[in-house]
């Protein structure tokens, strides 16, 4: 097997375990209570650090990932014939 | 204290800025309806939407009447909790790109279901549509319920006259438009529920004495003690780790097997620009929630710190009650013509939704020769029937408009995710793993929601109501389901033989963009073993009792 297809099946795993984390960072915050009660930016650190890695972690990670499987789709284009869309 | 009656003093304003909105929704579907030749170009809008209209369409889809109404709702009602539950939504669009989004799109089908059939064969196709149609019907009377509210407040109706002639106006326009109007018109209802939400927020904000009113999404921390001092609870976490772990399964698979999210990245004009879409998805989507947060904070600490009373039956208006409040009557008006615009859009791709797979996936698979002018009045047809279900529905509605549609979450991660995302990345998933898995699961699911035998449920209160417990343990079965029984009956030779697995495993290959066939890739036992072996784990983890209160 090439590695192209190692690193769809890695990227896919990455990305999804990345993403997880974006939205479901408050998970550390229930699991591991003294994170809590410190004040970021003015608020409490369980509020918004779930917030902003919501956000602008969430884009971070999502600009990565189209570039990187972008640039993936073209790898596994010109190993093989291209497989036009229907 | 006496409870208080919210509606407008003069509805005049809000009635010419609602109906100047709807003249102009009308006028871009019925101008992009011209555009589409045939049914294909009807539900996927020639495939030709740029990557900013499309991310647009695509937060506008899930910025729905919920994200408005819904969500300030039960922020009011449980503060933080409820925005941990909402900040993993930006997630769906990133997810379903990254696991199917672009090798359905590769396969050129343009909704979960047509996967299903091409993978699975006809029979699993039906049943996972059924339960696709009642998904986006739960979804859509979410939306009706506050369309309905947002009529009673502005018209001072009653709320079933309210729900009827919103509830019609809607689909009417739906129909009228096809995707190609909703695709531009979800562009610009997000635009205008963007503004509508986050200008008005500003000004609230600075009447409360916020010092960060120019940027309300995020800058309210000097309200932050005085909130405390108010709301000694609010920023508490409440509910133990069972409870933010089902969210998981819920919410961010649920909204995986979501139709309507899915729809959005095949009408992109290339795999790229779906890519591109996706990360403006995320901006749209962050900025829109983080000011929903916002004004769920401003509700709770107007409630706490004015001596108003807001029954509960009013928390979905507390949006609109704030903006009455701090901001002058066309203010009022615009925002509830942004509230209408946000329930416009998603009801328009759920029912976009509900209409595809009851006319491409139901109707055409078992007459597949019906001539195009059949097939148009087919269309139309299907948008109104299930329009005319969610209607009918929401007459009875649940206490808060939320509940329906996230309860309708769960129930796609149970039937349809798994069977999507098995089916594109594993070979051995077979029709007789995914039909037994899917129906198992969802009937299981439904069974063990509060609504059918109260008595027989996973767990109690706000985690069953909303379909979390269920989903815990249904989700995991499912994937458990899929992958053990495809296992064995891949190696039954007298049901394998039912099976067209080479064919299957070609395509598997085929939609992952490989042109030359590999026997070894997406065909590894171990794996389905794994995925069994952790299934099985979650399957126990969410039967245990206790771990849903901190």
């Amino acid at each position: 097997m090439n590695s192209a297809y190692k690193k769809e099946i890695r990227y896919t795993l990455l990305f999804s375990v990345l993403l997880l984390l974006t939205g479901h960072c408050g998970l550390f915050f229930v699991a591991f209570p003294p994170l809590r009660g410190h004040m970021l930016f003015g608020f409490p650190s369980q509020f918004i650090i779930p917030v902003l890695m919501g956000w602008i972690g969430l884009m971070v990670v999502a600009a990565i990932q189209a570039k990187l499987t972008n640039d993936l789709d073209d790898e596994i284009e010109a190993l093989e014939d291209v497989v036009e869309e229907s | 204290m006496e409870k208080q009656q919210w509606a407008l003093e003069d509805p005049t304003i809000g009635i010419i800025f609602v109906a100047a909105s709807f003249i102009f929704f009308y006028f871009v579907g019925w101008y992009s309806a011209r555009a589409a030749k045939t049914s294909t170009d009807y539900w996927t809008a020639g495939r030709s939407i740029g990557s900013v209209t499309n991310g647009l369409g695509m937060a506008s889809s899930y910025m729905s009447l919920a994200t408005f109404m819904g969500v300030t709702a039960l922020i009011l009602n449980l503060k933080v909790p409820f925005v941990y539950m909402w900040i993993q939504f930006g997630l769906s669009i990133p997810l379903i790109t990254l696991w199917y989004g672009t090798p359905l799109r590769r396969l050129g089908v343009f909704t979960p279901a047509q996967f299903v059939r091409e993978r699975y064969g006809l029979n699993t196709s039906y049943v996972v549509a059924i339960f696709m149609v009642l998904i986006m019907v739960m979804y859509a009377l979410g939306q009706m319920i506050g369309v309905a509210k947002v009529f009673e407040m502005l018209f001072g109706v009653n709320y079933t006259l309210a729900l009827v002639c919103g509830g019609a106006l809607i689909v009417g326009y739906v129909a009228i438009g096809g995707m190609y109007g909703t695709s531009y018109n979800a562009a610009f209802q997000m635009v205008l529920m963007g503004i509508a939400f986050i200008v008005p927020l500003g000004a609230i904000m600075k009447a409360m004495g916020s010092s960060g009113w120019y940027f309300p999404p995020l800058l309210y921390a000097d309200m932050v003690p005085a909130m405390l001092d108010a709301v000694p609870d609010f920023f508490d976490m409440k509910y133990g780790f069972k409870w933010y772990f089902a969210l998981i399964p819920t919410l961010t698979i649920g909204a995986m097997g979501l139709p309507h999210l899915g729809m959005r990245i095949y009408t992109a004009a290339n795999l790229k620009s779906a890519r591109g879409a996706m990360v403006w998805f995320t901006f749209f989507c962050g900025i829109t929630f983080s000011a929903t947060y916002a004004m769920g904070f401003a509700g709770v600490f107007f409630q706490a710190t004015s001596g108003a009373v807001i029954a509960p039956e009013d928390y979905d208006k507390i949006t609109l009650i704030l903006n009455g409040v701090y901001n002058p009557p066309w203010v009022l008006a615009f925002v509830i013509a942004g509230a209408i615009a946000a329930g416009l859009s998603t009801i328009s791709a759920n029912l976009m939704a509900i209409g595809a797979l009851i006319a491409q996936d139901i109707v055409a698979t078992i007459k597949p020769n019906l001539d195009e002018s059949k097939t148009k009045v087919l269309n139309y047809c299907a948008i109104a029937g299930g329009g005319l279900a969610a209607i009918l529905i929401a007459l009875n509605p649940p206490d808060f408009l939320v509940v329906s549609v996230l309860f309708a979450f769960g129930m796609a991660g149970v039937t349809v995710a798994p069977l999507v995302i098995l089916g594109v990345w594993w070979k051995q998933a077979n029709r007789y793993g995914a039909t037994s898995g899917t129906l198992i699961s969802g009937l299981l699911y439904i069974a063990v929601s509060p609504y059918i035998f109260p008595n027989f449920v996973v767990s109690s209160g706000l985690q069953s109501a909303l379909g979390m417990s269920g989903a815990l343990l249904c989700v995991p079965l499912c994937f458990f389901l899929v992958t053990t029984v495809s296992m064995i009956t891949n190696r039954i030779p007298a049901l394998a033989k039912n099976i067209p697995l080479d064919e299957n495993k070609r395509l598997v290959d085929s939609i992952h963009g490989w042109t030359v066939y590999n026997e070894q890739r997406y065909n590894s036992t171990m794996a389905g073993i794994v995925v069994a072996a952790v299934s099985g784990f979650f399957v126990i983890y969410a039967i245990l009792p206790g771990g849903w209160v901190a």
